[in-house]
């Protein structure tokens, strides 16, 4: 099985972030991790892919030229090689040309299962994965809190208020999960090592054949405007009275995955 | 030729922003990719996985066995040797997962030292073939702990001293004597053990069930109580000739050793001390007295910036020694001070913290009574600090005061 990890390059969490004028969030190469949310993501092409002998993983990523480190870091967890999709008409790119760039590359690597995360953490658009299937043609299993393959059919548990849903797709497919999927392994230092010396190619537009006019800032559809900051005063919950407060406390706990 | 005059005039327009409290000095920039992710993914599985479960286990006096599978897993036990299941990772990089460790606690940071630096080392240094492959992979995978035994009753800062000994009998040797003060004593699957032979200072290697080895653990520690310390006992215990490490004799053996522990001690100290300066910075921010968070007060702000900078320092020079080292540059001297000088700076840095911390500083809750102890017995074995102390005094003076 030929799987794919589309891994988003992010500023780590703890970082200050600053803006540009024009509303682009400064990155710092020594502050580049990858997507907190890809690591789920990553771990489950992982997972697939010992339980599917013969698999390869391919970790993909749009990203400055630099972020070949952050591609590497994700190869630190596992996999066998990466791809870099960079050019510098892409800086500026929104979500929808992220899409169309991400389609084309997975149509030139070939894919049978894709995975996202199901958001970035800095822009936290979350359409990624949906506009990738749409550009691909190919079904979307989106939130997959279990993923199974079995030949032919991909099979997921999305989790919803209510309950879960089980939504099962042809191969190739894409999937999109969520935390609740798996805990990401951490790099060990043999992974760290090896990654090292993991193939790493580098698309430029022109090797996908994608005009630049159409992507990138020139050809971004939205615009951000300003951006603030989240408070990060502690802000706490009360509870109050025996009715449903034990449920709703026990619900956070298991929102914060504590219990 | 750089024209450094103009560098500076192009400078002095743009504003340097201000750096981070706890890399004052941005420290992270010297580091390369890989450095910066051993120390992020040891730093975060302390974060996730250490943290919430020490204070619980200091305060039990249990070391935390459950996690051994996970440090073996990240690929911590032995990290710094090539070959035989390790990964042969950079003495820096060492250094760095040493000081994410700490950060977490000496007594975990102590078990990683003992079982790469102590146990391992002198098996891949100076083991025959056989017994690197018959010990080592288990040994990184974490099958088999191990511990060295230097130490004796009644011979601590003057180990040439010790009275243990290795009979030769036959294909055999009969080891007589004890050992005291053992980190993983009591735990280990293999001691690595030093003992007088005919021909001068041996290791061997005595595996746990040993006939005539028993251990017995050093109970009521106020410190590094998240770690197994113990006694070895040899009773005529006799074990092959082939256990013994064939390629070294004297006591520079088991000091090469210590040499490669004690270099990962000068990193760990950094980040008790880091873990005890950003607990007591915090907690200024936020602990108001008289109307204002007490880091506004002058005399905190002078305990601080007095962290701050011993944090800077220490940093400087265990990056430094680590270049050093990586370069086979680096002289047991530089080792010695760079121990001396951070565990010295991380207990004060911990008693001070302590007291920003006021009545809170003395519990589990916060890490800093923790550290505080810890660090007393981190500043003693290894080479006390008055032992390292001469070791400078006689490296700049060229005359010896030990005896
Ligand atoms: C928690 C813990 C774990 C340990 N783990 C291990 C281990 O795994 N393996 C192992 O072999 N050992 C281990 N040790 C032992 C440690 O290395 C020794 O405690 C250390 O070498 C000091 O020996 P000592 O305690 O006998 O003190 P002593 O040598 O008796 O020293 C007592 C005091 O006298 C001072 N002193 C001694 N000689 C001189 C001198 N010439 N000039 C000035 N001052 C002097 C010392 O600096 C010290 O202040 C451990 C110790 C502890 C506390």
């Amino acid at each position: 099985m030929n799987i794919v990890v589309c891994m988003k390059e992010t500023p780590s969490t703890t970082a200050e972030k600053s803006f540009s004028p024009d509303m682009r969030l400064e990155r710092r190469k020594e502050d580049a991790i990858p997507n907190p949310f890809d690591e789920y993501a990553i771990e489950e092409g992982l997972r697939q892919q010992e339980k599917h002998a013969g698999s390869t993983v391919t970790i993909l990523c749009m990203g400055p030229a630099t972020a070949t480190d952050t591609v590497r870091k994700a190869l630190a967890m596992g996999g066998d090689r990466g791809v870099l999709v960079s050019d510098d008409a892409l800086a500026g790119s929104d979500a929808i040309s992220t899409a169309h760039v991400l389609a084309a590359a997975l149509k030139k690597i070939g894919f049978d299962l894709v995975i996202f995360g199901n958001a970035a953490a800095d822009a936290y658009g979350g359409i990624v994965p949906s506009a990738t299937a749409e550009l691909l043609g190919a079904p979307l299993l989106s939130y997959a809190s279990k993923l199974d393959v079995d030949g032919s059919t991909a099979t997921i548990e999305r989790q919803a208020d209510i309950g879960y849903n089980t939504v099962a797709a042809p191969m190739p497919t894409l999937v999109s999960v969520v935390k609740a999927i798996n805990e990401p392994r951490y790099p060990s230092m043999k992974g760290i090592m090896a990654s090292k010396k993991k193939p790493l190619d580098t698309f430029a537009l022109a090797d996908l054949g994608i005009d630049p006019a159409t992507v990138g800032a020139a050809g971004a559809r939205e615009k951000a405007l300003s951006a603030e900051k989240v408070s990060t005063q502690r802000k706490g919950e009360i509870f109050i009275g025996n009715e449903g407060a034990a449920d709703r406390v026990v619900a956070f706990l298991v929102e914060q995955k504590v219990l | 030729m750089v024209d450094t005059a103009s560098a500076r005039k192009a400078h002095q327009n743009h504003k340097v922003a201000l750096p981070p409290a706890t890399d004052l000095y941005n420290i992270n920039s010297l580091l390369n990719e890989d450095e910066r992710m051993v120390r992020d993914t040891v730093r975060e599985f302390v974060k996730e996985q250490v943290l919430p479960i020490i204070g619980e286990h200091f305060e039990a006096g249990t070391f935390p066995r459950d996690l051994i599978p996970a440090v073996a897993q990240l690929g911590l036990l032995g990290m710094h040797l090539e070959g035989y299941g390790c990964a042969g990772m950079s003495a820096v990089c060492y250094g760095l997962a040493c000081q994410e460790l700490e950060f977490g606690d000496s007594g975990l940071r102590s078990f990683v030292s003992v079982q790469g630096s102590l146990a391992m080392f002198p098996i891949w240094a100076f083991g025959s073939e056989e017994q690197k492959q018959k010990y080592l992979p288990k040994m990184a995978s974490g099958e088999f702990i191990g511990c060295f035994g230097l130490t004796e009753p009644d011979f601590g800062s003057n180990p040439s001293g010790m009275a243990t000994t290795a009979r030769k009998d036959g294909d055999s040797y009969i080891l007589n004597g004890s050992k005291m003060w053992i980190t993983n004593g009591g735990i280990a699957d293999v001691a690595v053990v030093w003992a007088k032979a005919e021909d001068g200072i041996r290791g061997f290697i005595v595996e746990r069930g040993t006939p005539g080895f028993t251990t017995s653990d050093v109970t009521h520690k106020l410190s590094l109580r998240a770690s197994v310390t113990s006694e070895l006992h040899f009773g005529d215990c006799r074990i092959p000739a082939a256990n013994m490490l064939p390629d070294v004799r004297g006591l520079r053996g088991p000091l090469s050793c210590l040499d490669e522990a004690r270099y990962g001690i000068a990193w760990g100290a950094n980040g008790a001390a880091r873990a005890c300066y950003e607990s007591a910075l915090d907690y200024s921010k936020t602990r108001i007295q008289f109307d204002k968070p007490i880091g506004a007060f002058q005399l905190t702000q002078a305990k601080l910036a007095d962290m701050a900078t011993e944090l800077v320092k220490g940093e400087l020079l265990t990056l430094q020694l680590g270049r050093l080292k990586d370069q086979g540059n680096a002289h047991p001297v530089q080792v010695s001070l760079a121990k001396r000088n951070n565990v010295r700076q991380a207990l004060n840095t911990a008693r001070v913290a302590r007291s920003i911390l006021g009545a809170n500083g003395i519990t589990l809750e916060y890490p800093v009574s923790r550290h505080m102890n810890n660090l007393e017995s981190v500043y003693t074995y290894e080479g006390t600090d008055e032992i390292h102390t001469l070791v400078i005094g006689q490296a700049v003076t060229g005359l010896a005061a030990f005896e």
